[in-house]
């Protein structure tokens, strides 16, 4: 697949070549501009496939992205896309052979047809305290994908084990695992500084951390915003 | 102790590799990631009735947490909003921050709250600020870019784009323009610095930013 | 006159140095420094007619005017949002059009009004009118998120949350993507949340944003202050 990444870390959109049968499935509402001769199907499930489509758009819309997908496909060579996530930050491109990669409810982006995207349960506590959703977005199979984040993202190799703070995780390789725990010596300390709790990673493989919290920057930004009705 | 800043302006981050026993000091909260290998306490930011002034009138956290290596580790602190981050060598100077903009130092740099008087509040800048000293680094961070001006003279600044200054800078305040102008211009009042002197201002402001949310908020 | 855009694309900031005497305009609350002999002055620009327009198009109805006193002087501004600045350079042979909120500042020799979009605008859900920028000299425009500039010379597609401004010189009509339209795949068009676009076709250029506004405030709706109710 061809792409490019503009306006990084901040403002990132990616913009991908399609020639004429290519397809490019991304998430409802990212489309930014694009050349006219393109199709777009929408759909509740992956491209082409029949069936459970409606089981699997729901339990996504658990997961924080869309109940619909949006399947664009080139009619002609050279044509192109422009996406762009919801919030401000970053883009990165993640590349998937015959394995799964966990994201956080909204931050995929886009993806090859071949990837499926699903849910994953990641379990009552963590759903509770790691600061994210309940479901994460489950993408496998071989292909490229796009996840986007709020801060600029960086990857984390990590080989036994690694601290990330709620609230700072995009996606991480099924190879690891993870577990909520405090984030001092004592819960008085983890509590008083302000770190609460934090996840650890343990195994191998490749967490993507992000610089910013985006719920740090809505409560430093909320008081200061017109009251809402409800 | 190697200390990068990364991702710069608009999500500055600080990445610092860690030798056994390096300490760093940040404000509460502003860990990111870490290794296991970084043991994490949490203290009174400069005894408890220090860090009671320096919440009240620094707007800075109560408590502060010390990472403390105990191999070669990674730290990777952060600030709540997106913006740059910039880093001073103090060597016995010192520095005014305004409040909010401290964000990690190494423990050789002291942390105070100074008076910086009625001008400096009703120019919206706040009535204390945070004095750093001592030896060592300190980052602070801003909302938006942050950019420098040696100033000499007087120089007009917006209120909530300032954000550090050296001591020998003063502080006035005073009407955008005229009483007419500066009310529908939406500048109100200004701050009015005045060198010698370097000043670090932001790009951007919180209530900036506010205001053209709140614009753009129908209900 | 001499201008500089930093800290390009997330927190743009527009430096000009003015020639003793030299005005700027900018919208309301856009400086952010000046020096000391700058006067600044608040007014309807353009008599009442032409502020009311402005004011259609999204715009304040007060323009802030910047000159500079017995001397050289400094300005620096800055938008509220995060966002990029463009500067573009009007010689009266091609017109902008601005998309609301979009404008900055400009220099003497620009006139700025605005142009009713007819039901083209109205339901784009994006304002009814844009702003026109015309004459001769400086304008700086600002966006949420980057800009990037693209050059049309067959035709593009652009969601109507992400224009920025447009040369005057292209063919604009809005529309919906193909396989969108109603009777093809009506899921696509109000599912899909691609929504409207709106097709620029001839030669020219189109300024686009990487964020919406929309989407932005939709983020921030959790964490306003609930308004309490005082029955």
């Amino acid at each position: 697949m061809q792409y490019e990444i503009l306006a990084k870390p901040a403002s990132s959109v990616v913009k991908v070549q399609l020639n004429a049968g290519d397809h490019l499935t991304c998430e409802v509402g990212a489309m930014v501009a694009m050349s006219t001769r393109m199709t777009v199907e929408t759909t509740t499930q992956k491209k082409g496939s029949s069936g459970g489509g409606i089981m699997k758009g729901l339990k996504r819309l658990f997961a924080g992205e869309s109940l619909f997908i949006n399947h664009f496909t080139a009619r002609e060579d050279g044509q192109y896309i422009i996406l762009g996530p919801t919030m401000m930050g970053d883009v990165i491109h993640h590349r998937l052979d015959n394995a799964t990669l966990i994201v956080q409810g909204g931050s995929w982006l886009a993806s090859d047809p071949d990837i499926t995207i699903d849910a994953s349960w990641q379990g009552l506590g963590k759903a509770f305290f790691s600061g994210e959703g309940a479901f994460w977005v489950k993408c496998s199979g071989t292909g490229d994908m796009f996840m986007n984040s709020f801060g600029a993202i960086y990857a984390v190799e990590v080989d036994g084990d690694y601290i990330v703070d709620t609230g700072h995780i995009v996606a991480f390789e099924d190879t690891l695992n993870f577990k909520v725990q405090k984030a001092g010596a004592s819960w008085m300390s983890s509590i008083l500084g302000g770190e609460g709790l934090v996840c650890r990673f343990e195994g191998k493989g490749i967490v993507y951390c992000q610089s910013h919290n985006p719920s740090s920057f809505g409560s430093a930004l909320g008081p200061s915003l017109k009251p809402r009705q409800s | 102790m190697e200390v990068i800043t990364r991702d710069r302006p608009a999500f500055a981050n600080v990445q610092v590799k860690m030798q056994p026993g390096d300490r760093i000091v940040a404000e509460a909260d502003a860990m990111a990631s870490m290794s296991t290998s970084i043991v994490m306490k949490t203290r009174w930011n400069g005894g408890f009735f220090g860090a009671l002034l320096r919440r009240i009138f620094g707007g800075e956290t109560l408590f502060v947490n010390e990472f403390q290596a105990t191999a070669e580790s990674e730290l990777v602190i952060t600030q709540p909003f997106p913006g740059d981050i910039e880093c001073l060598d103090l060597n016995g100077t010192s520095m005014f921050l305004q409040p909010g903009a401290y964000l990690a130092s190494e423990p050789g740099v002291k942390m105070g709250v100074s008076w910086a008087g009625f001008a400096s509040w009703i120019g919206g800048e706040g009535l204390f600020r945070l004095k750093v000293s001592g030896t060592g680094k300190v980052w602070f961070g801003a909302y938006g870019g942050i950019f420098v001006k040696e100033i000499d003279g007087p120089f007009v600044v917006d209120t909530g784009h300032l954000v550090a200054y050296e001591p020998t800078v003063g502080m006035k305040v005073g009407m955008a323009g005229g009483i007419f102008s500066s009310f529908f211009s939406k500048e109100g009042l200004v701050s009015r610095v005045t060198g010698p002197g370097r000043i670090y201002l932001q790009s951007r402001s919180i209530d900036g930013l506010a205001q053209w949310t709140n614009r753009h908020l129908w209900r | 006159m001499s201008f500089t855009i930093t800290q390009r694309p997330d927190f743009a900031l527009v430096t000009v140095q003015l020639q003793s005497g030299q005005t700027y305009h900018s919208e309301p609350g856009a400086m952010a420094t000046m020096s000391p002999n700058i006067e600044l002055k608040a007014s309807l620009k353009g008599g009442l007619m032409s502020s009311l327009s402005r004011g259609l198009g999204g715009e304040s109805l007060i323009i802030s005017s910047y000159t500079a006193q017995g001397g050289e002087g400094e300005i620096t501004f800055a938008a509220g949002q995060p966002g990029d600045a463009v500067h573009y350079a009007l010689d009266g042979s091609t017109d902008i059009y601005l998309q609301r909120g979009a404008y900055l500042a400009n220099s003497e020799g620009v006139e700025i009004s605005s142009k009713w979009q007819g039901m083209r605008g109205f339901f784009s859900g994006e304002g009814l009118i844009l702003l026109k920028a015309s004459g001769n000299g400086d304008l700086f425009f600002n966006s949420y998120g980057a800009i990037i500039e693209l050059d049309v010379e067959d035709e593009v597609f652009v969601d109507t949350g992400f224009i920025v401004a447009f040369e005057s010189t292209l063919n604009y009509n809005v529309t919906t993507l193909p396989g969108a339209r109603p009777g093809t795949n009506w899921k696509s068009l109000f599912l899909g949340g691609e929504g409207l676009v709106c097709r620029f076709s001839g030669r020219g250029k189109v300024w686009i944003q990487t964020r919406q506004i929309a989407t932005y405030l939709n983020w921030v709706h959790p964490y306003r202050p609930v308004q309490k109710n005082n029955g």
